[in-house]
């Protein structure tokens, strides 16, 4: 069966129908229907400018699409106002790189997370109710960050960072988790710490990630979508996703240098170099 | 010709880029020349009669400040007209004790008026700054007349608002204060803007995206963020202040702007000696603190 069709009692948390996103006139996403159900744990593989990204952001309301219907938790895009507002309140995001605030404490990052179902000047000042601080340093216990709670952000080592965005998105209580290659820049064991706080941070929520890394795939999804030039090239369970597809993802058919590394197992390129005995 | 034929020769080839800058050149050369010219053809750049022997004259004067006078003053100095008669005696040492009394109270004066006025400036420009900021998406018909505004109190003086408001509200400290605020709310709000645009946009970004509203955004990703260069450029700014407040006291704000309008109407060098020694300590104290305290923030 494939898994596109596989509908969860859960409901559905996003549909795409008939989208193009073509910022600036050429079209970077194009996909003719795509269902996620709740739940379900996704990952989005495929090159850079393969429209991963673009989807992450036409989900989170921060990108638009020129045609189509998508429909996200429930609610139909464009939002605008205080209706795209509650939508990213329910939409927990994991971000590549920086996206902490440089000059707050670990903790006050954390609390940021709230900030969608709170509101008024208390929340101005940074001045949190006791019940929110409490679920705070659970949140940052459960990352294992609790001893550095009162630590500015900015001295953190990058692990330790995206450990913190995750601390913020638990606080956030999410329905629908999209993590754009939360591992990036990450040493192999950071990378693996985070993706398994991740899936365990996800458990009764929708998770959409990008990851480039095989070996994180199945930690973090049960269905790996393939995209390339902006179109779905393969949408498949994990099981059934192995190295090769996945290099031919990245592969051109122009069969260069650069080709002959994707080729699999062993990377091995054949490079002749002149025989000079 | 020589001249057009290097020029040929500039504008030809890998020399074209050059060009501009030189065509640059050539017309800031012909601005100053034009100014000279002017000035010279109606006697604007004479020096006065006997300028050195004023100079030297000055100088001197300049040379004995009148605070000396406190210890080393003639405690008898003895007034007398023209035929002998004795009009009076004055003790220098006491009449210069007074003054530098005075001259603390106005030192005083003036450094309160910078503060005030700085203050009122700093918080008068911050909803301008945050609305002229481009990255932070105000809207456009809030943006463009905040922009303006703060240009246009950029553009006038402190002197010509001190001397606005002196018509207004009177003389005294208040006209000096609110002179100083309107005039640096344009230094503020324009360095705030450059502050804000500067910021790490992926950080607000992510605070937008858990749902907070724009207030929330700007308190929690923005002003964190911003808060120790705001605090830098207000000492920077306010240093300026307490500089520009030395002179409103020509227009009758009082402080040390009063003593010096006296000293130099009365053509007492040495006093006006005494008081520029107190705004240079008054201004380089000022700039050393507050390089301390902007070097321990950032």
């Amino acid at each position: 069966m494939n898994a596109a069709a596989k509908v969860s009692p859960g409901g559905t948390a996003a549909s795409l129908e008939g989208i193009v996103c073509a910022p600036g006139g050429k079209p970077v996403l194009d996909v003719d229907a795509l269902h996620i159900a709740q739940g379900e744990r996704i990952a989005l593989v495929g090159p850079n400018g393969a429209g991963k990204s673009t989807l992450l952001r036409l989900l989170s309301g921060f990108a638009r699409a020129e045609r189509g219907v998508a429909t996200v938790l429930g609610r139909r895009l464009p939002l605008a106002g205080r209706e795209l507002r509650a939508l990213r309140g329910e939409i927990g995001q994991v971000l590549q790189g920086l996206h902490l605030v440089q000059r707050l404490s670990v903790l006050d990052n954390v609390l940021i997370g709230a900030l969608g179902r709170l509101s008024g000047w208390r929340t101005w000042a940074r001045w949190h109710r006791v019940a929110d601080i409490a679920e705070a340093e659970a949140a940052l216990r459960a990352v294992g960050l609790l001893a550095r709670a009162d630590h500015r952000v900015d001295r953190l080592s990058g692990g330790e960072r995206q450990k913190v965005a995750v601390a913020r998105m638990l606080m956030q209580r999410p329905r629908l988790i999209l993590a754009d290659e939360p591992t990036a820049a990450l040493d192999p064991r950071a990378a693996a710490e985070v993706c398994a706080l991740l899936a365990e941070a996800a458990r009764g929520a929708t998770l959409v990630t990008v990851v480039h890394n095989p070996s994180l795939l199945p930690l973090l999804a049960g269905r790996v979508i393939g995209f390339r030039q902006g179109r779905i090239a393969f949408d498949l369970p994990v099981t059934q996703v192995d190295d090769q597809r996945l290099l031919g993802l990245y592969r051109t058919d122009e069969g260069s240098l650069v080709d002959q590394f994707l080729t699999e197992p062993p990377v091995r390129p054949r490079i002749h170099f002149p025989d000079y005995q | 010709m020589a001249w057009s034929g290097a020029l040929a020769v500039l504008g030809g080839g890998r020399y074209a880029g050059r060009l501009g800058f030189l065509g640059l050149m050539l017309a800031y050369a012909a601005l100053v020349a034009l100014a000279l010219a002017t000035l010279a053809a109606d006697n604007g750049l004479s020096l006065g009669r006997n300028p050195l022997a004023n100079l030297a004259k000055t100088f001197g004067e300049f040379a004995h400040p009148s605070f000396l006078d406190v210890w080393f003053g003639d405690p008898q100095l003895e007034y007398r007209s023209d035929d002998g008669t004795l009009l009076r005696v004055e003790d220098r040492r006491v009449v210069e004790a007074d003054f530098l009394r005075q001259l603390a109270g106005a030192t005083w004066t003036t450094f309160m008026i910078g503060t005030l006025g700085s203050l009122l400036g700093a918080v008068l420009a911050l909803p301008f700054g945050v609305l002229t900021a481009r990255n932070l998406g105000a809207p456009r018909w809030l943006g463009l007349p905040a922009k303006g505004l703060l240009d246009a109190s950029r553009a006038i003086h402190t002197l010509v608002f001190g001397l606005v408001l002196v018509g207004i509200v009177g003389l005294g400290p208040t006209a000096g204060i609110l002179a100083i605020a309107f005039h640096s709310m344009g230094t503020y709000g324009k360095l705030y803007a450059e502050a804000i645009e500067s910021l790490d946009m992926s950080a607000v970004e992510a605070v937008r995206a858990v749902g907070a509203g724009p207030a929330q955004v700007f308190f929690n990703g923005v002003w964190p963020s911003v808060l120790p260069q705001f605090v830098s450029n207000h000492l920077y700014v306010w240093e300026f202040n307490i500089r520009d407040s030395t002179v409103l006291g020509l227009i009758g704000a009082g402080g040390l702007g009063l003593l010096i309008t006296e000293a130099t109407a009365l053509f007492q060098w040495g006093r006006l000696a005494t008081v520029l020694l107190v705004v240079v300590a008054l201004v380089s104290l000022f700039d050393a603190a507050s390089r301390r305290i902007r070097k321990a923030l950032l």
